[in-house]
């Protein structure tokens, strides 16, 4: 039996699945579509389901990639029942979507959830009027407790049984609109799409001229390795591919003609059914809904006074991000030392080993010196970015990420960007992988581009890791701080200035809307918190043995031989040589230059690429950046943290970016852009510190 | 008295009447309730002519003042109006 998990967004629906499906969980894409697809398989009494969580929307309407896709889901893949998820608190607009999927789907289930929120705001829902009046099943639930999710799984499975779809009344429409539908349904009522689609929901949207009714898709099963891969962080794509077959026009173009004249435009038809469902919710609400006593003000009412507050608003949200940013900085500080340590521990017992087996020198050097230590380097910041994800997934699903966008809305506007990207920019902080990431929840696809293009400019912890073991050797004490300080302004600068750039660059036929809901505060359940928080770390964590490993080894070799010769003459020092004329006109040596090639893979491990070019003990950060002050001017130093900065994050992120955009022309302009850029800015720095007598 | 949403000041109530231009703008309001005749208070302004914060069917929209600038509406007389109707 396939069952879809449907509702608005921040109704509780992610908890809802994580509670039914626990680790069951296939987290990939949808097909063709940069909409994050989670589906789980579960048993229950002699039943197999295949539980699917559908994006959450506020209406079915293909207007943003999570209806487009939730309402292809529904069309073609037709589950046997939906269940539809409802915040009580909130339960006429999340109602007007339940319509919406009434007139697609025969078999629904409704879970009333936030009923102790509506509680607390002086409403009370009866929940069996609400199931009678609309003659669907309704279920109370609690989803962060876990209460009534089993009793909402086991009524939809019920439903999903019965011998013949349950009949309900429909939305009234007026009258005028009435004729017109069931003229169009006179019209579609014996042609093959009438056997696809509800009658009454293909005539309206036929009259709403609805571009995708039209078309016929093939599935193509995939039966590539993807599909077969049960990973449960990285499983990236559907198992099922649609193809466009054939666009057919519906009949009824004279009627649509003639309604036109008579003023019934496709605007008009989408407004007038829109209307009469709200108008159909008023008067049903009346008849489930309870206002007791006069309106309670809110937590969110009480808490939105001070964190919306025109003045204590930045204040609070600068102490947020500056605890966020101390605990996954600062305080996961020992954790990494303590991964290091742990790896040089490791290092040195399998050497250990292999000395006493007899293992050639080499390839105990390659144990050590390239393996351990490149991987050792990176495990080290897993920490950090796991401490600053399970803090972003607080924020987010506790509702101050969305205040945090209301706030810095008019900042992002004044560079041209959505209050939205504020989740983009921010999440680039922990690991721009998932920040390109985020741009989904952006619904213009070009202040997606505009947004993913510029988040590699943001400094991720890994770099932030490496650039403040470089500053602490060039800049000791008080000093460190404000360099460290002013790099992040730079950036934040160039952020500023690319996105502005980038704006006239990237052309738009309209400028975006910003209409966002302000959920209500909640706390989040700690499996909300720690299920993201693990899939992201996974995620980064398995570059590790991917990308990391072979990029370590690839370094060990290149600096290892031929063997026996001192380090410029190896291949990676002659390398480093040929580079020089790039990194002459920056001050840069060849050990630079060979540390910034070999971080396009993945810039953490630039400190124990440099570790070795320097001949230095790579898991000691500290004596990395000292062996550097013998060979490099503070200011030399400063320009060389200014160019890895802002070049190229890492090859996930240029994969990332390609995946998300699905645009070689667009990915490659964000390499070159970021090259050119980080390299100019270096240039100026210098020449400008030269210029000034600054050594 | 007829105005635009924009101009409606913090802690007031107004009366959709209709919203102006259409698009994928329109069809989100709509989405999000705003239809005619719906009750919006309005709760808040970000600082520094950043978005609204507005109150409609017992929830909260966050929206820029260029779109609200496309709603237009009609303030009743503030006393006349009973807002525990609207607040919901």
């Amino acid at each position: 039996m396939k069952i879809a998990l449907m509702g608005n967004p921040n109704v509780g629906k992610s908890t809802v699945f994580n509670a039914l499906t626990g680790s069951n969980q296939q987290v990939g894409n949808w097909a063709g579509k940069t909409v994050e697809r989670k589906s789980g398989v579960i048993q229950r009494a002699n039943e197999q389901i295949e539980l699917i969580d559908l994006p959450g929307t506020y209406s079915l309407t293909a207007y943003s990639q999570e209806e487009i896709v939730t309402r292809e889901y529904i069309l073609r893949e037709k589950p046997d029942v939906v269940m539809a998820l409802v915040d009580a608190s909130n339960i006429e607009r999340n109602l007007y979507l339940v319509l919406q999927i009434l007139e697609l789907a025969p078999r629904v289930v409704i879970g009333l959830n936030m009923m102790d929120l509506a509680k607390s705001a002086g409403i009370k829902i009866l929940s069996n009027r609400l199931a009678q009046v609309l003659n669907v099943p309704v279920v109370e639930i609690v989803a962060a407790k876990g209460q009534g999710v089993e009793e909402f799984l086991s009524e939809a499975i019920r439903v999903g049984n019965l011998k013949k779809d349950p009949l309900r009344d429909e939305v009234p429409y007026p009258e005028e609109l009435e004729r017109r539908i069931q003229a169009m349904e006179h019209l579609l009522a014996d042609t093959i799409w009438a056997t696809k689609y509800p009658l009454r929901w293909l005539a309206i949207k036929r009259l709403e001229r609805d571009s995708e009714i039209g078309q016929t898709w093939r599935s193509i099963p995939q039966n590539s390795k993807r599909s077969k891969n049960n990973d449960s962080c990285c499983d990236s794509g559907d198992s099922i591919k649609y193809v466009l077959q054939d666009t057919d026009t519906l009949p009824g173009e004279d009627l649509l003609q003639a309604y036109e004249v008579e003023g019934w435009s496709k605007d008009k038809f989408e407004m007038t059914v829109a209307d009469a469902k709200y108008q159909y919710i008023s008067k049903i609400l009346p008849e489930f809904r309870i206002n007791e006593g006069p309106i309670k003000r809110t937590w969110t009412d009480r808490l939105d006074e001070w964190i919306l507050s025109p003045i204590w608003g930045y204040p609070i949200m600068l102490i947020i991000l500056s605890v966020v940013f101390w605990f996954s900085f600062v305080a996961s500080a020992p954790l990494g030392g303590a991964v290091s340590d742990g790896m040089a521990w490791a290092a040195d017992m399998i050497v250990g080993l292999m000395q006493k087996v007899q293992i050639p020198v080499a390839i105990q050097s390659l144990v050590r010196d390239g393996i351990f230590a490149g991987v050792g380097a990176v495990l080290a910041f897993v920490p950090q970015i796991a401490i600053f994800f399970a803090f972003f997934s607080l924020m987010q699903d506790s509702g101050y990420l969305a205040r945090a966008a209301f706030l810095g809305d008019r900042f992002m506007q004044l560079m041209g960007l959505h209050g939205k990207s504020f989740f983009s920019l921010v999440s680039g902080f922990g690991c721009n992988v998932p920040g390109i990431m985020a741009t989904r929840t952006l619904e213009d696809p070009k202040d997606r581009l505009i947004t993913m293009l510029i988040n590699p400019l943001i400094p991720c912890v890994p770099r932030l890791g490496v650039m403040s073991a470089v500053v602490a050797a060039f800049f000791p004490g008080s000093l460190g701080a404000v360099i460290m300080i002013s790099l992040l302004s730079l950036s934040m600068i160039l952020v500023m200035f690319s996105a502005i750039l980038l704006r006239r660059v990237v052309k738009q036929r309209e400028r975006s809307a910003f209409v966002m809901e302000l959920p209500l505060y909640h706390i989040p359940t700690l499996r909300n918190i720690l299920l993201p928080t693990w899939q992201k770390t996974y995620s980064f964590l398995r570059r590790a043995w991917t990308f990391i490993l072979v990029a370590s080894i690839v370094v060990w070799v290149l600096s290892s031989y031929p063997q026996g010769v001192p380090m410029d003459e190896t291949w990676a020092g002659k390398m480093g040589g040929w580079l020089t004329f790039i990194g002459q006109p920056l001050g840069f040596d060849w050990r630079i230059m060979v540390a910034i090639v070999f971080g396009f893979t993945a810039k953490e491990t630039t400190l124990s690429t440099l570790g070795i070019l320097y001949g230095v003990a790579a898991d000691a950060s500290q004596s990395i950046a000292q062996a550097m002050t013998g060979a490099m001017t503070p200011l030399g130093a400063y320009t060389f943290l200014v160019v890895y900065m802002l070049y190229i994050p890492c090859l996930a992120s240029v994969v990332t970016t390609y995946k998300e955009s699905h645009s070689i022309g667009w990915t490659s302009f964000g390499v070159v852009y970021n090259l050119l850029l980080s390299f100019i800015v270096g240039w100026l720095i210098l020449h400008v510190g030269l210029f000034l007598g600054i050594q | 008295m007829e105005r635009f949403l924009q101009d409606v000041k913090p802690g007031e109530w107004a009366r959709v009447e209709h919203i102006e231009g259409g698009g994928a703008l329109r069809r989100r309001m709509m989405d999000m309730g705003i239809v005619p005749g719906v009750e919006i208070e309005v709760v808040r302004c970000a600082p520094f002519g950043g978005p609204l914060q507005i109150r409609l069917k017992g929830y909260y929209l966050a929206m820029r003042r260029g779109e609200c600038a496309k709603i237009i509406v009609s303030v009743p007389e503030q006393s006349l109006l009973e807002p525990s109707l609207a607040s919901r």
